[in-house]
């Protein structure tokens, strides 16, 4: 395995542990660890579309704990990843509130 | 110090935890190491019990067609409260960062089962010394042929390989002859005369007669010359056990695109021309009965599977994983001349022949029958026949009738419009050097046994 590949696996790694870590020190819920790990594995090893990581950066860059964010949130929540149509229709809901936060 | 000593290399002599964990982290990695150690590992080859239930949830992953990716390991480990304390997380995560390329994977998986008959080599060797230390008379020679027994089963045989007994043998000859007296009289009473299937349906009345279908673990060579019906023949076996019947089979394909098959399907169960669906020039309504017949495939077993460079490898490694997955009942290689060589020093029909081997104990080991089919030579012979004869459990060659033929023979004056001879050149189970007529349309991609014509 080159250098490269080895530094992503264990990136990989470290995060998945990460993510179901803070689960059970009751940091995130298990429906936000199923989300985080999927999203994971989506972005890493699927080599999804990267659309979704920068929507999720906007996001992150606007989030101040409003109403908007929370139905975002939930929003993301209900994401297939397995399914195309599921991830394309929930991003652009997601577009949309976001510009609705302006 | 002396018994320290001892315990130490028992130790290590046991066990090998970095080969089990080498062996899991690779199949959470790659497929391939999936399929090598789904079909060469049982949980109880691992030593430690944490690593047995990691193999046997990344195994459960597999069957259910889930890649078992890290993520996806801890997310079923998750939901099903196998972890308890974050130590858990950080021993999964140990094990995941003992990454192997998978070409590594049957040294590793070697290691584990080496590992594994040790201790069972060391367990025999337990029971035989409690055995002498608590009995007080010993038939020395019974004892003996015990112990002898079960350690030529610990140093010969696989886990699924098996030694009839005399008792064995008897109770399944019993059981084979009260079957086929049951099957006579079901014959007999409700069937009103027509034998039921042992096996798969072939297809073919006639064919089904003679060979009573195929049945798990034959290896059915077809050779046809080019041109003259290899693609159409496996897909109407195909047709008879996927779509007709609703069992799994797997159809390799080492010439025909993805697109190319699929059109083909179009005609078959369309009953439409080839050319003509694939030039689009069909009406609404032809339109509307191929749209009928591809409702029927999507619903049957049919599983495609095409592959330009296939070797005999890759075929074991799909076939497994087919029948784990979905429990394929027939395998199809359409067609084995296009296989890659993997030894160029070897001669056209040692390839075929290494091949035709391969693909018998495949069909022996997954329980399944695997039909290859083979290319004839221009004077309807086969290259290495004798040595593929050998090999196989039935032998078909598909050849054209003759005109002349068709003029002169007046038993095939008996038929409608035949105009092909399935030929059965060796059949294990029953009579062979029969020819069946039967009527091949090309252009509909069409098969069926000959009608007789009424009298």
């Amino acid at each position: 395995m080159d250098l490269y590949k080895e530094k992503i696996k264990k990136l990989y790694d470290e995060t998945a542990s990460l993510i179901v870590r803070l689960s059970f020190e009751g940091k995130l819920s298990s429906e936000e660890m199923r989300f985080l790990l999927n999203l994971l594995d989506f972005v890493i090893l699927k080599r999804g579309n990267f659309e979704i990581v920068s929507t999720l950066k906007k996001w992150i860059s606007k989030y101040d704990g409003s109403e908007t964010d929370e139905i975002i949130k939930a929003t993301l929540l209900a994401v297939d990843f397995n399914n195309s149509d599921s991830i394309r229709f929930n991003m652009e809901l997601i577009r949309e509130l976001l510009e609705v936060k302006g | 110090m002396n018994l320290k000593l001892r315990e130490e290399l028992r130790e290590d002599l046991m066990f090998d935890l970095e080969s089990e964990r080498r062996v899991l982290s690779s199949m959470l990695h790659s497929e391939d190491a999936c399929i090598e150690a789904y079909s060469l590992l049982s949980t109880s080859d691992f030593y430690s019990p944490k690593h047995a239930a990691v193999f046997e949830l990344i195994i459960s992953l597999f069957e259910r067609e889930i890649h078992p990716t890290y993520v996806e390991m801890l997310k079923e480990a998750h939901s099903l409260g196998l972890l308890t304390n974050p130590q858990d997380i950080e021993e999964l995560k140990y094990i995941a960062e003992h990454y192997i390329d998978d070409e590594n994977i049957k040294y590793w998986i070697k290691k584990v089962k080496d590992k594994s008959k040790l201790r069972k080599f060391e367990a025999f060797l337990r029971k035989n010394y409690q055995v002498l230390g608590e009995q007080q008379e010993i038939d020395v020679e019974q004892t003996l042929m015990a112990a002898e027994e079960e350690l030529t089963n610990l140093t010969a045989l696989e886990i699924d390989d098996w030694i009839d007994t005399p008792e064995d043998m008897a109770n399944l000859g019993y059981n084979e002859v009260e079957r086929r007296f049951l099957r006579f009289k079901e014959i007999k009473e409700k069937h009103k005369g027509v034998i039921p299937l042992d096996g798969l349906p072939t297809g073919f009345d006639n064919l089904n007669h003679i060979t009573l279908g195929y049945k798990p673990g034959d290896l059915i060579i077809l050779g046809a010359q080019t041109g003259h019906g290899k693609t159409a023949f496996a897909l109407h076996t195909a047709k008879a056990i996927a779509v007709d019947n609703k069992k799994n089979i797997l159809y390799l394909n080492t010439e025909m695109s993805r697109e190319q098959i699929a059109l083909r399907w179009g005609s078959i169960l369309s009953g439409i021309e080839h050319d003509r669906i694939r030039s689009g020039d069909i009406n609404e309504t032809e339109l509307s009965i191929i749209v009928n017949g591809y409702s029927r495939l999507r619903e049957s077993g049919f599983y495609s599977y095409p592959c330009p460079n296939l070797t005999p490898e890759k075929t074991i490694s799909i076939a497994r994983k087919f029948k784990a997955q979905k429990d394929i009942q027939m395998m199809i290689v359409d067609y084995i001349g296009r296989m890659d060589k993997l030894d160029m020093r070897l001669q056209e029909w040692q390839i075929l022949e290494q091949i035709v081997k391969a693909q018998k104990m495949l069909a022996q080991n997954l329980k399944i029958a695997v039909m290859c089919l083979v290319q004839l030579n221009p004077d309807g012979t086969l290259q290495g026949a004798k040595r593929m004869k050998n090999e196989c459990d039935l032998m078909l060659k598909l050849s054209p009738i003759s005109r002349e033929e068709l003029e002169e023979n007046e038993e095939l004056k008996k038929y409608l419009n035949p105009n092909y001879y399935i030929f059965i050149e060796k059949n294990r189970d029953g009579r062979s050097g029969v020819r069946i007529p039967v009527n091949f349309d090309l252009q509909k991609q069409t098969m069926k046994d000959a009608e007789r014509v009424a009298i």
